[in-house]
């Protein structure tokens, strides 16, 4: 069956490479998210794999068959994709049921069976009721569903999202992630969804790739992603990481204000510096010196902020490096107090350059 | 199923061919036939004459020595300039005060001001002109007349003279500061009411607000018109040819006109083109330089409504002021065409013991070249608007889809038409299609490509704009489906695109009614239209049928509109866009 593969894809406009030297396998059935933040050629990576943009260099492949090439490029009408777009782009002047059902129409699908996928889709994504309105007297949510019985319906092979959920508020939001990732497990049809919204790629994927400036930084799992991150662009951009710069000591530590820091994935250490992410909630703060002094150091509270289930604290140490620390809600240490920050060497990680 | 579903899919993938690219390439070539080949031979009969010995073309700079050294020729430029120039700043003077009190004061009956302005914009030039001769030519004009029975003057006193310089810019002012208007009163729409706010919270009173914010912003808008104003003024046939011929003087327009009469000197003519064109070129260029600058355009997000001046009592002269100006070129001469209609002599006000039928009777029973007339002019602007839309359509679709390598130059060449005036195009049209391999000349043909060319900036301007409403992704939403690029553009584009289309449509139809300076280098008495017809009649005097034929291509020209608006499924106003 269809798995979708790109091979050394690069898109430039001018002398600007927007997608630059980008290889990813997509096995069949797996729905794998391109995350990353906007300008990072994540949506001209959709475009080229739907067939509306062509490569400058490199190849897709479907299955066994080329796609797209700089010589040769299918138009998207010759893909067997479907696509949900970022504006949904529902036909204004069709009802909802003529908008689902119009891929079916250029398929030459008889009346009946028509019919009787349009009622199956209908009720998968709840929009019975709606099937003779027009798309601007529904809602936001509802259009969403529209747009994605509409590409759904005609059993595709190859599923694109372009951004599908930023355009609504954040409950419906929350509940659409679940319906995507639901509907797929349900088709198993290859999805690739573009999106900037780190927790949208958690909650759905199950390959997550980091894309940075043309460039995939990291592919992985979700939980790679999240606990390994490779790169400091990775760290900061999965958020809510505080990446610090130390001198790298014997045995794989590393100097950071002082303190020798034991991180998780030591490499055989040369000198220089090294870069270490700490996520914000793996920090704990404590008002009084703790017994334990392996990775402590102490630090001088900022600001705190109370969040309700948390506080966020903006901390310093000695050499003038600021961290955001989040702990539980009653852990409150005024401004200006001295803390000690014990960061556990199994949430250190030393990035790559 | 699945199966069976990807069997069909398959089955179809190996008919189904893109005719697209093809079809914007025959498109492209179309357009540079269009408007390439005439203009080509204006210009190389500009250049060239034909050696007495050889019977050869060979180069020659002669027609541009005599043009610039003939005064029958040079007099003619220099009163172009200054007709244009003058009509140019009395349309400034009135229509930005005019704009103004419309746009940014609490004057009543503004909607009725916009209609009556867009009234004047409909009414055919050279209309208006016959209009005013009957209005005010200096012996037997009906304010004359009045002038002199009212103050008991002498039977060869006259008060105003339309048969002259001032007379022509006036005419001309008339039915030209429409675009002034529009420009002016569109800019002062559009600047947020907040710039006003900023300066009013700063200390500014109304007034000074108004002199130091507001008429700077507009100032650009106005210069852009007063060029348009220019242009249009350089480049009118019909309002000259009426009342500076008998007044014994050109302008350029009437002068290449001359030229054709007998005996023909095509060359000089040419040569006496290509000024025009040049000017045009420029000014056009001008104007764009004027609007597309980056320091007046308004900048800023949310804005408020724009705050209006109370007026006060100054409302009264106001009013007066506008009332009087939309009498000149609407109230005035519609009564005196209505009043030459129905009565027996045009110059004479009708009473209900002199009203007749006698005109409408000899218009359309006894004028043997009527019915010709209204037929062409019926054919010509359909198909003029038809095939025009078509074009368009097409046109900006490529490029405001970039659907095609070049969709720049198709651009360009659409609205290239633009820097032609009429009559220009008339000459380069008659050069290129008296001759094989395409011998158009005679027929209606000739006629239908130069409205088509005329027609086509506006039309494609109109609707590029509409194509930038409808989102992209609404198209490849389509082609994801399994729609190709033509399957999408009949099944979502077109929808959505269909009452720009109509709004289009009109508009061809309406302006093609109304040509004139092309036409009038174009006819043949076979291929005769309305239009030329009132010129014609003019010649020989009939004010009378001319009054009725002007009037009835009025009702032709509404009829059809609104009865386009009327069929079912298209909805929405072709009008307002008129």
């Amino acid at each position: 069956m269809a798995s979708v593969e790109l091979r050394n894809l690069t898109k430039r406009y001018g002398s600007l490479a927007v997608v630059d030297d980008v290889s990813l396998t997509i096995e069949h059935g797996s729905l794998v998210c391109l995350l990353g933040p906007s300008g990072c050629g994540k949506t001209t990576t959709l475009r080229l794999i739907a067939g509306f943009v062509e490569p400058t260099i490199g190849e897709i492949r479907v299955g066994d068959h080329q796609v797209s090439s700089p010589q040769r490029s299918l138009p998207p009408e010759r893909r067997n994709m479907s696509m949900i777009f970022q504006s949904y782009a529902l036909w204004p002047h069709m009802t909802v049921a003529e908008n689902i059902t119009y891929g079916l129409k250029l398929r030459k699908i008889d009346a009946a069976t028509t019919k009787q996928k349009l009622d199956a889709i209908l009720a998968t994504t709840r929009l019975a009721p709606l099937a003779s309105r027009y798309p601007g007297e529904l809602s936001g949510g509802q259009q969403q569903r529209v747009a994605l019985a509409r590409a759904l319906i005609v059993e595709p092979e190859t599923l694109l999202l372009d951004e599908p959920l930023s355009n609504l508020d954040a409950n419906l939001r929350e509940e659409m992630r679940f319906e995507i990732r639901r509907l797929h497990d349900e088709y198993r049809y290859t999805t690739v969804y573009v999106t900037h919204d780190q927790s949208e790629a958690m909650t759905t994927a199950d390959v997550i790739c980091v894309m940075n400036g043309g460039k995939i930084e990291q592919a992985g799992s979700p939980e790679d992603i999240y606990d390994r991150p490779d790169s400091e662009f990775v760290a900061r951009f999965i958020g809510m990481s505080n990446v610090v710069r130390g001198k790298r000591l014997e045995g794989g530590r590393v100097d950071f204000s002082g303190a020798p820091l034991r991180v998780s994935n030591a490499s055989a250490g040369s000198n220089g510096e090294a870069a270490i992410s700490i996520r914000q909630h793996a920090i704990r703060l404590t008002a009084n010196e703790p017994a334990e002094k392996d990775n402590v150091i102490p630090a001088t509270v900022i600001r705190q902020v109370f969040l309700g289930a948390s506080r966020d604290y903006l901390v310093e140490v000695a050499n003038g490096t600021q961290l955001r620390v989040v702990t539980p809600a009653g852990d409150a240490v005024s401004a200006g107090s001295t803390v000690w920050l014990h960061l556990p060497y199994e949430s250190c990680r030393m990035l790559s350059a | 199923m699945t199966i069976a579903l990807r069997a069909q899919l398959e089955d179809r993938r190996t008919f189904k061919l893109d005719l697209s690219v093809p079809l914007l390439l025959t498109f492209a070539a179309l357009l540079c036939v269009l408007i390439l080949l005439p203009i080509s031979w204006l210009v190389m009969y500009a250049i060239t004459e034909v050696d007495p010995a050889t019977k050869a073309r060979v180069l020659t700079l002669a027609q541009f020595r005599t043009l610039f050294s003939d005064p029958d020729l040079v007099e003619p430029l220099i009163t172009t300039m200054i007709v244009a120039l003058s009509s140019s700043v009395v349309c400034c003077l009135v229509a930005a005060p005019m704009g103004w009190l419309v746009a940014r004061t609490d004057m009543p009956m503004t909607r009725v001001i916009r209609a009556l302005v867009t009234a004047s914009f409909v009414t055919p030039p050279f209309l208006g002109a016959i209009a005013w001769e009957i209005l005010a030519a200096p012996n037997s004009g009906l304010l004359n007349k009045l002038y002199r029975s009212a103050t008991g003057a002498e039977m060869d006193a006259y008060l105003f003279n339309i048969y002259s310089m001032p007379g022509l810019i006036f005419v001309i002012a008339c039915y030209t500061f429409p675009y002034v208007f529009v420009l002016v009163a569109n800019a002062l729409d559009r600047i947020p009411g907040d710039l006003e706010d900023a300066s009013s919270i700063l200390g500014a009173g109304t007034w000074t607000t108004a002199r130091r914010v507001t008429i700077p912003l507009v100032l650009p808008a106005l210069l852009a018109g007063a060029l348009v104003a220019f242009l249009q003024a350089m480049i009118l046939f019909g309002s000259p040819a009426i009342l500076a011929l008998p007044a014994g003087f050109h302008t350029m327009t009437t002068k290449i006109w001359s030229l054709f009469q007998y005996p023909p000197k095509p060359e000089l003519a040419a040569a006496a083109s290509l000024p025009l064109l040049f000017l045009t070129v420029m000014l056009l260029r001008g104007q764009q330089m004027i609007l597309g600058r980056k320091g007046y355009s308004i900048v800023g997000g949310k804005s408020g409504e724009p705050r209006l001046i109370q007026l006060g009592w100054l409302v009264v002269p106001a009013l007066i002021f506008v009332f009087i100006v939309l009498m000149l070129p609407v109230f005035l001469p519609y009564f005196a065409l209505l009043n030459a209609a129905f009565s027996p002599i045009a110059t004479t006000l009708v009473t209900p013991a002199t009203f007749t039928m006698k005109n409408f009777y000899f218009t359309f029973f006894e004028l043997s070249t009527t019915h010709l007339a209204l037929k062409n002019t019926f054919i010509l602007g359909a198909a003029a608007a038809t095939i025009g839309t078509v074009l368009a359509l097409v046109i900006s679709y490529a490029t405001a889809r970039k659907a095609i390598a070049g969709h720049r130059i198709l651009g360009f060449l659409a609205t290239a038409p633009l820097a032609i005036p009429g009559i220009v195009l008339g000459v380069g049209l008659f050069l290129a299609y008296t001759r094989p391999p395409f011998v158009l000349y005679g027929t209606l043909w000739v006629l239908l490509l130069a409205y088509i060319t005329i027609e086509l900036p506006a039309a494609y301007q109109q609707l590029q704009s509409a194509f930038r409403a409808v989102h992209p992704e609404l198209e490849d939403a389509s082609r994801i489906l399994g729609a190709t690029r033509l399957q999408a553009l009949r099944d979502v584009t077109a929808p959505l695109l269909r009452t720009s289309v109509l709004a289009t449509w009109c508009f061809i139809f309406v302006s093609t009614v109304r040509e004139l300076s092309a036409a009038i280098m174009l006819f043949t008495s076979e291929t005769k239209v309305v239009s030329v017809l009132i010129f014609d009649l003019k010649e020989s005097g009939d004010l009378g049928a001319i009054a009725i034929l002007g009037l009835s291509m009025l009702v032709l020209t509404f009829t059809v509109v609104i009865f386009i608006n009327r069929i079912p499924g298209f909805g929405g106003s072709g009008l307002r866009n008129t």
